[in-house]
């Protein structure tokens, strides 16, 4: 399991819409799970998916999603005990998948016994209205439009590991914008070490060459 | 700062995506394969190719439901990747790529004579058959000049494969365009001698008997396997879905429309062909059989050109080109597939610092293209449409196991009647590959244990890897380290601790 994750998304919504485009554009496999025909129908217009239409919850649907090769399921449906089951069922259905379960509010440590991740994605809505409200000072995850904001880590034997910038070419809309040491802005002097982070600014067409390049 | 300057790859419609399509299939498959198969089967080379119009649309059915719902870009490797267990989807690319570089091989040999003939036609050197071997000073044997030739082209598009990225979708359109409309030049002046009284004057004569003394209707059989080659180019759209413009409906159209257009282009080049030159001269002609065709008919003494058959020649040696160009990306592009998946050295799927290219896998697939140039014609044919062959037997099994496993998943195309388009895949697909393993038994047995060798390789290297891959066990994944928090992450220790590659 090198280059590309394969992930089981669970519910299309929002939340879930969302998530797989940003992984597509990462060039990872993903699979999206949602009841509703029109969402499904979305989806699969945008074609960042495989679509399974029907209830995640139900181990007939789930078991199609091939969870014994995947890497995580994410549960991303706007209810926790939807979520809940799902994880707990993938949990019986495939040990070794990881698992990610959205919730409906701010989650104590009452899930982590059964899920691996536990996201809640209204701290993140509530941090981009502060942002709007106070407009001079903005937390990253938000200040963007399309674009992504990435801090990259060089991975041992990827194809830029221990290059200088000015020996790599990288696609047009990427943009390496601050060294190792996060102090500086980088060069074409940079050197790329194995095990050290970058600040990358990347537009999400070129996200997985960069990924690629950096990641091997 | 640093800001990358590379341009990305282009956006590509649906008349670029069928025009991919052509473009690998009209190519050397009718240049290269129409003398091969009016050897085997006399006049009935027409029935060979639209034969195997027919055998094959079933393939692209299952091609078109597939690439429709499963949103990925590895032709159909990635397909039976997402459907099959380790052993036979590793199976299925390893043959996909081998069909493609042999491919390659055979495209080179295509392009060798048909050049030759080029120059022959200006004066510049003497007929292909009698032009000499050429003495390489460094190396103490000569090669003949038609194999250095299909090293060279195969060298220069490799070379010029892997240090850029440049070679877009546009260009394809404009390539296939050209290819379709010299050959389009060709059918029509290959009609208009009908009846001008000359020895090589359109005749439907040269059709009857159909089936020539002493062959019976089943010599088409052999032939149809030979020539499958040149309909293999909807795997070629399918390798670059998730750059069209809304894929699920375009690419299906895209393989329709590319084989439709395809076949009706074969059956009105092979008719003329064979009724100008007649099967036999055709099949004495070989690899520049079309070309010979051309020059015995077209007008001569025109202006620049001089010679109208040098049009149809110059088709030829750009068609091969273009075509040899066109799996050189592919064969790569079905490598870098294998190497993302962990099915190869992740080497393979790495992409160059510096080109922005699959370095490692056009580089290995170069390698084995430039080693199939020394293989004949015909047994570059055979091998290369042998893999294809069991390929689409695979792709074929691979809807009904998707349809059977998955039956929830979203198909926006669904194939009509099935599963009878894929079963009758699967069915025809398969009395070709027994057909043409029983031809090669009696004719080409070097072709079929290259190819029982290619296989038995490839369950050496899949057990290979996976003794790599269990030395050192890769951790599952946490959060990803792409993310802000990636600096304390569990990094990606199966790359570190694998070691030299």
């Amino acid at each position: 399991m090198d280059g590309n994750f394969r992930i089981v998304i669970a519910g299309g919504g929002r939340v879930g819409n969302r998530v797989a485009h940003i992984l597509d554009d990462r060039g990872h496999d993903v699979t999206v799970i949602e009841q509703d025909p029109n969402r499904a129908e979305a989806l699969s217009d945008d074609y960042v998916a495989t679509v399974i239409e029907g209830d995640a919850t139900r181990p007939g649907v789930l078991e199609q999603a091939d969870l014994e090769r995947a890497d995580v399921v994410a549960a991303l449906t706007s209810l926790t005990g939807t979520n809940l089951a799902v994880c707990l069922l993938v949990r019986e259905l495939a040990p070794d998948t990881q698992t990610v379960a959205r919730t409906e509010r701010e989650p104590g440590e009452e899930f982590d016994r059964f899920v691996d991740e536990v996201i809640f994605p209204e701290r993140a809505g509530a941090r981009a209205a502060v942002n709007a409200i106070e407009p001079d000072v903005s937390a990253l995850e938000d200040v963007t439009g399309t674009l992504d904001i990435l801090e990259v880590h060089v991975v041992e034997g990827a194809p830029v590991a221990g290059r200088s910038l000015d020996e790599v070419s990288l696609p047009r809309g990427s943009l390496v914008v601050s060294d190792a040491a996060g102090d500086t802005l980088a060069g074409p002097e940079t050197v790329l070490r194995p095990g050290e982070s970058y600040l990358v600014a990347v537009e999400p067409s070129v996200v997985d060459e960069v990924l690629n390049l950096f990641r091997g | 700062m640093s800001a990358g300057d590379r341009a990305p790859a282009a956006e590509l419609g649906l008349l670029d995506a069928t025009m991919i399509g052509m473009g690998a299939m009209i190519g050397a498959g009718i240049f290269v394969l129409t003398g091969l198969a009016a050897d085997i089967a006399g006049p009935a080379a027409i029935l060979v190719f639209m034969f195997n119009g027919v055998v094959t649309a079933f393939t692209g059915l299952s091609y078109a439901e597939l690439a429709a719902s499963i949103p990925k870009s590895g032709g159909g490797y990635a397909f039976v990747r997402e459907t099959f267990d380790d052993l036979p989807s590793f199976l299925m690319g390893w043959m996909l790529w081998f069909a493609y570089m042999i491919a390659g091989g055979l495209y080179a040999l295509g392009f060798a004579p048909n050049f030759l003939e080029l120059l022959h036609v200006y004066g510049l050197t003497a007929a292909p058959g009698e032009v000499g071997a050429v003495a390489v000073p460094a190396v103490p044997v000569s090669i003949p000049a038609s194999v250095g030739l299909a090293l060279a082209a195969v060298g220069l598009l490799v070379t010029v494969n892997a240090v850029s990225t440049a070679a877009s979708g546009s260009a394809e359109t404009l390539f296939t365009a050209v290819k379709v409309a010299i050959l389009v030049v060709f059918v029509a002046f290959g009609f208009l001698s009908a009846g001008g009284g000359g020895e090589t004057s359109f005749t439907l004569q040269q059709f009857d008997p159909l089936f020539p003394e002493g062959t019976s209707a089943f010599a088409i059989l052999p032939a149809m396997g030979l020539t499958f080659i040149a309909f293999e180019g909807y795997d070629l759209i399918t390798t670059v879905t998730e750059e069209v413009e809304n894929p699920r409906e375009n690419i299906p159209r895209a393989i329709f429309y590319s084989l439709g257009a395809t076949v009706v282009v074969y059956a009105l080049v092979v008719v003329v062909a064979i009724g100008t030159l007649g099967a036999d001269g055709l099949a004495a002609a070989g690899e520049a059989g079309i070309a010979k065709a051309a020059t015995s008919f077209m007008p001569s003494g025109l202006p620049i050109i001089r010679n109208g058959g040098a049009l149809i020649v110059f088709g030829a040696v750009f068609s091969t080109l273009t075509a040899l160009n066109a799996v050189v990306i592919a064969s790569s592009r079905v490598a870098f597939s294998m190497g993302r998946e962990g099915q190869l050295l992740p080497r393979f799927g790495r992409i160059h610092h510096r080109y922005g290219t699959p370095f490692v896998a056009i580089l290995v697939s170069a390698v084995v293209m430039l080693g199939s140039v020394v293989l004949p014609t015909e047994s570059a044919g055979n091998v290369s449409s042998l893999f294809f062959l069991l390929s689409f037997v695979v792709v074929n099994a691979a809807v009904i196991k998707l349809r059977r496993e998955r039956p929830n998943m979203r198909r926006p195309y669904e194939m009509p009647y099935y599963p009878i388009p894929s079963v009758l895949g699967i069915a025809l697909n398969l009395l070709l590959t027994g057909v043409l393993v029983v031809y090669l038994v009696r004719t080409d047995p070097l072709a079929l244990a290259l190819s029982v060798g290619w296989i038995l390789a490839g369950v050496l290297a899949y057990y290979a890897l996976r003794a790599r891959g269990e030395g050192s066990t890769p951790e599952r994944r946490g959060a990803s380290d792409a993310e802000p928090s990636g600096a304390d992450a569990p990094t990606d220790t199966s790359n570190a601790e694998g070691g030299v590659d």
